[in-house]
């Protein structure tokens, strides 16, 4: 781990053990499922069983029918339209519960309610279904087909979207290109697995007359904003509180139907429901991520020069869009960063968004990067082979260096600051690249071949209102608000509308608000994941949190600090401006000092001592968004070494190195968990985590033995090198970084395989590389085993 | 309804289950004992491991009933367990958790390896834990901790 030595009162760059640690390690955390209230009934859901049926009829045990809610009984629901608000864009409902038709196998059709989930699940099971079955569209780049089936009637063809970056003159530079790369890439569905499920609970309180809505989700904010909307109830009648939340990585950043049926059930049985998702469950019709489908060329120079990239884009998008943003980021994100960090002035690119039979896509840590940075990594990989280059060789002739920044690609990201080609050559000198050539010269005693695969990307975090106006998004999250409060005795709250849940901000937050005020953090409280406590906010994704709610809390405590000079002075008799604030007292240049509790209760209940003209109590309230819209970018060199036996197609991790820079890090033990904890989902991207679907659109993989989760014995020791290039554009010089792991290694790694059989130019261009694609792969390139 | 009579975190409890029920289930909503957590609900996650009789075992695949005349310890059957308390110094110390779902399960596991492994190496942690699913971390601050505490036993006087 990171070792920093900030001064002595600094608090930003202390690698500050965690706060949050000590309620999880007794076993006191608080998720949705721990709340115990009188009258509780637990919720299941009848699912469709089918990935595509027209709904005929449903018949309900004649005992149990009270307990069994279709979407006439439970609704009316209002309309929640979801997906981008732009032109071309077509908008389809994701019923609460189906009605006439079921387009994904999971998808609920009716809820069961019970004192136990199991008499739930029992009900739930004597439920029976008229379904007729229609043909299932499983494929995004087939469902773009004249002849395909349609999943939505009055839709000319499947595409939510069809879309694109254009930039330069490509079709000119691909007619003179000496060289050409063309490749299909595939980055396969998986689902995202917070150990923690969906859940909500709900009831109506009746001494506060609302609705009160337990939920594990990622913003409680904006999560009201949908319930609201959809059950018609004004919001100052909806109280969205999300405990400890158990892991969200972007898939509890959505508004589900089993979340609205579960409120909907609260009002309409008087008492306390809740619903737990199961595991099946979560791996059937939660949302889920990824694939992507690329068919792209790369055009260059014999040098090794990229000219252009072009080619079609298919995001399998799954049924419906989910409130509030839909899929349609996977598309727009993953055309505008194909490019990468690389000077390819020309790009002709379409992104289909698709719809299939399958779950809605979420975002998911990441979101899209990981499947462009596997298709652009490998291409460029590609490109090296074909010309004789040395991979990083490559990406070095190509890359945009310190001294040409901030630049703006091709399609329109402005990579801000940093030293992109440092980065490439400390993974390369960490991983060992000479050393790695020599072994691999000598060849394995095992017999096993082994390879090196490097791959590069950019994250672009503290986006603000015209980036996301340019995405259509229907709730912009472009700025985040703290209010801080200091109690009567000297200590503080702080409350952030963001939503903690694995990332440490209880933590990092005090530590911002310790840096502003100084004070000791242990006397600053940090809660949020409550509407009635924070003020709004958007929550926790995107890798936003310590760059938009750091920023509020830094401009909040600024506010308080100001006021808090004015009382402090007025109490040690010296002009405000010749205080300083230091380990909770304000200082005069005399030396004399007061306490912040003495300040705080002059402000709250000795108003005598006071200073005329101000008034009482120690609150302030502020928003923040950085200086430029366009966002800040972290950046980071993966490397892997992987060992592959030919015979078996088993891929064992060596070693995993990442070189990264998310400028200054304002607790640099939780940014390497955050980084370790990324690279670790990409490795599951990378080598196991896949849910294929047959052509009927029945899922594969619904429990833990078909879905295979990264375990302690298939991880490496992650190890991590650190630059620092401080962002000009936010507070600190923070850049975001949490998804930033979970992008590179399914690039790295498929790099690292190629790079293994590189003599016989076996391809691996699709994800999770399982041991069955491997040995494919060796087949189809004839290499012998 | 069945009756059951076992020890439970060391009182001993008499009680009546449905005999489907988990043991998971009746730790959770018999008990009101929320430390054990459900990952998976089909015995591959590890969030919910207890010690049943002193061994680790996924509480929930293993009936309630099953546990008649067992000593079943759960996470706050261990709060003043010594082995239990180094762990969690060191868990806290090498960033071994973060949302904290996996939290108790892993630490009921990572007590056992220390039980059977005196200062365990690397590769001998990582395949005892196995079973165990982390979501966030990597596995890095868990396995480093185990190591940690199982080199200061080393250490320590006997």
């Amino acid at each position: 781990m990171a070792e920093t030595k900030p001064a002595p009162g600094d608090w930003i760059g202390a690698s500050l053990l965690r706060r949050e640690d000590a309620r999880f390690l007794i076993g006191k955390g608080q998720f949705v499922a721990d709340i115990r209230l009188p009258g509780l009934e637990d919720a299941c859901f009848v699912r469709s069983p089918m990935g595509h049926a027209s709904l005929r009829g449903l018949r309900r045990p004649a005992e149990w029918a009270e307990r069994v809610y279709t979407h006439d009984e439970l609704g009316p629901f209002q309309a929640l339209p979801a997906g981008p608000d732009i032109p071309g864009y077509r908008n389809v409902a994701y019923p609460v519960l189906a009605t006439d038709r079921v387009c994904f196998a999971g998808q609920p059709i009716a809820a069961v309610v019970a004192p136990t989930r199991g008499e739930a699940e029992d009900i739930a099971g004597l439920v029976e279904l008229d379904l007729d079955a229609l043909p299932a569209v499983t494929d995004a780049v087939l469902a773009m087909a004249p002849d395909s089936p349609r999943i939505h009637d009055a839709w000319p063809d499947n595409a939510f979207i069809t879309s694109g970056a254009r930039a330069g003159d490509a079709a000119a530079v691909a007619a003179t290109a000496p060289v050409r790369i063309t490749r299909r890439l595939r980055m396969n569905r998986q689902s995202i697995v917070p150990l923690e499920g969906r859940a909500a609970l709900a009831y109506w309180d009746h001494r506060l007359d609302e609705l009160v809505v337990y939920l594990s989700t990622q913003g409680a904010h904006v999560m009201r904003l949908g319930i609201a909307q959809a059950l018609g109830i004004s919001e100052h009648k909806v109280h969205v509180i999300a405990p400890d939340v158990g892991g969200g990585f972007g898939g509890k950043n959505r508004l589900t139907p089993e979340e609205i049926a579960v409120c909907a059930l609260a009002l309409k049985r008087g008492h306390p429901v809740r619903w737990i998702e199961d595991r099946r469950e979560h791996l059937m019709a939660a949302p889920q991520a990824r694939e992507h489908v690329y068919d792209l060329t790369l055009y260059a120079d014999r040098d090794g020069t990229m000219l252009a990239l072009e080619g079609d884009v298919y995001i399998d998008a799954g049924a419906y869009p989910l409130w509030p943003t839909g899929a349609f980021a996977e598309a727009s994100m993953a055309v505008r960063n194909l490019t990468g960090p690389y000077r390819i002035r020309h790009i002709a690119l379409r992104n289909h968004t698709v719809a299939t039979n399958k779950p809605p896509m979420g975002p998911y840590r990441g979101v899209a990067r990981p499947g462009a940075c596997f298709a652009m990594e490998r291409l460029a990989d590609e490109l090296a082979r074909e010309l004789g280059l040395e991979p990083i060789e490559i990406r070095r002739r190509n890359m945009v260096t310190a001294g040409e920044m901030p630049y703006v690609t091709a399609a329109g990201m402005r990579l801000d600051n940093g030293d992109y080609p440092a980065s490439l050559d400390e993974a390369a000198r960490s991983i060992g690249l000479d050393a790695i050539r020599a072994r691999q010269r000598t060849g394995e005693p095992d017999g096993r071949r082994i390879g090196v695969g490097f791959a590069f990307y950019t994250e672009q975090s503290g986006h603000g209102l015209k980036e996301w106006a340019r995405r259509g998004a229907r709730v912009m999250p472009s700025y985040e608000t703290c209010t801080v409060r200091m109690l009567p005795d000297g200590s503080a709250q702080v409350l952030v509308g963001i939503q903690n849940h694995g990332q440490g901000l209880e933590t990092t937050l005090s530590q911002i608000a310790a840096q502003e005020l100084r004070l000791d953090p242990a006397r600053i409280a940090v809660r949020h994941g409550d509407t009635a406590v924070s003020p709004f906010g958007f929550g926790t994704f995107a890798s936003r949190s310590t760059v938009f709610a750091g920023g509020a809390v830094a401009r909040s405590c600024r506010i308080l600090a100001e006021k808090i000079r004015r009382i402090g002075g007025h109490l040690i008799q010296t002009d405000p401006v010749e205080t300083r604030l230091e380990d909770g007292h304000v200082v005069g240049p005399s030396g004399a000092a007061v306490s912040f509790a003495e300040i705080g209760r002059a402000a709250h209940v000795r108003q005598e001592m006071m200073p005329p003209g101000v008034d009482p109590v120690l609150e302030a309230t502020a928003t923040y968004e950085p200086a430029d819209s366009s966002g800040t970018f972290s950046y980071s060199t993966h490397a892997a070494l992987v060992a592959v036996d030919p015979l078996t197609g088993g891929t064992e991790l060596l070693d995993y190195v990442v070189a990264e820079d998310c400028g200054t890090m304002v607790n640099p033990l939780i940014v390497d968990g955050q980084v370790t904890g990324g690279v670790i989902q990409g490795i599951g991207t990378a080598l196991y985590e896949e849910v294929p679907y047959d052509e009927s659109g029945q899922p594969l993989a619904t429990t833990f033995a078909d879905y295979h989760m990264p375990c302690a014995t298939e991880m490496p020791r992650v190890r991590i090198s650190h630059f620092v290039t401080p962002s000009a554009i936010t507070e600190y010089g923070i850049k975001g970084m949490g998804e930033g792991g979970a992008i590179a290694p399914p690039a790295a790694i498929a790099n690292a395989l190629a790079d293994a059989f590189r003599d016989s130019g076996a391809q691996f261009n699709e994800t999770p590389c399982t041991p069955r694609r491997v040995v494919a792969a060796l087949e189809a390139a004839e290499v012998p085993t | 309804m069945t009756r059951i009579n076992l020890t439970l975190n060391g009182r001993a409890q008499h009680r009546e289950v449905e005999p489907r029920q988990t043991l998971a289930d009746f730790l959770r909503d018999g008990c009101d004992l929320t430390g054990t957590h459900l990952g998976c609900e089909h015995g591959a996650c590890g969030a919910c491991t207890v010690l049943i009789d002193g061994l680790p075992a996924r509480s929930c695949i293993h009936l309630a009933v099953r546990a008649d005349g067992c000593d079943v310890r759960s996470i706050e059957g261990l709060r003043d367990d010594p082995l239990t308390v180094l762990l969690r110094r060191h868990f806290h110390e090498a960033h071994a958790l973060q949302c904290g779902y996996c939290t108790p399960g892993m630490l009921v596991t990572a007590r056992d390896i220390l039980r059977r492994f005196p200062a365990p190496d690397e590769a001998t942690i990582r395949r005892e834990l196995a079973g165990q699913i982390c979501r966030c971390t990597g596995y890095v601050g868990i396995v480093e901790a185990i190591r940690r505490a199982g080199a200061e036993l080393a250490n320590q006087p006997s």
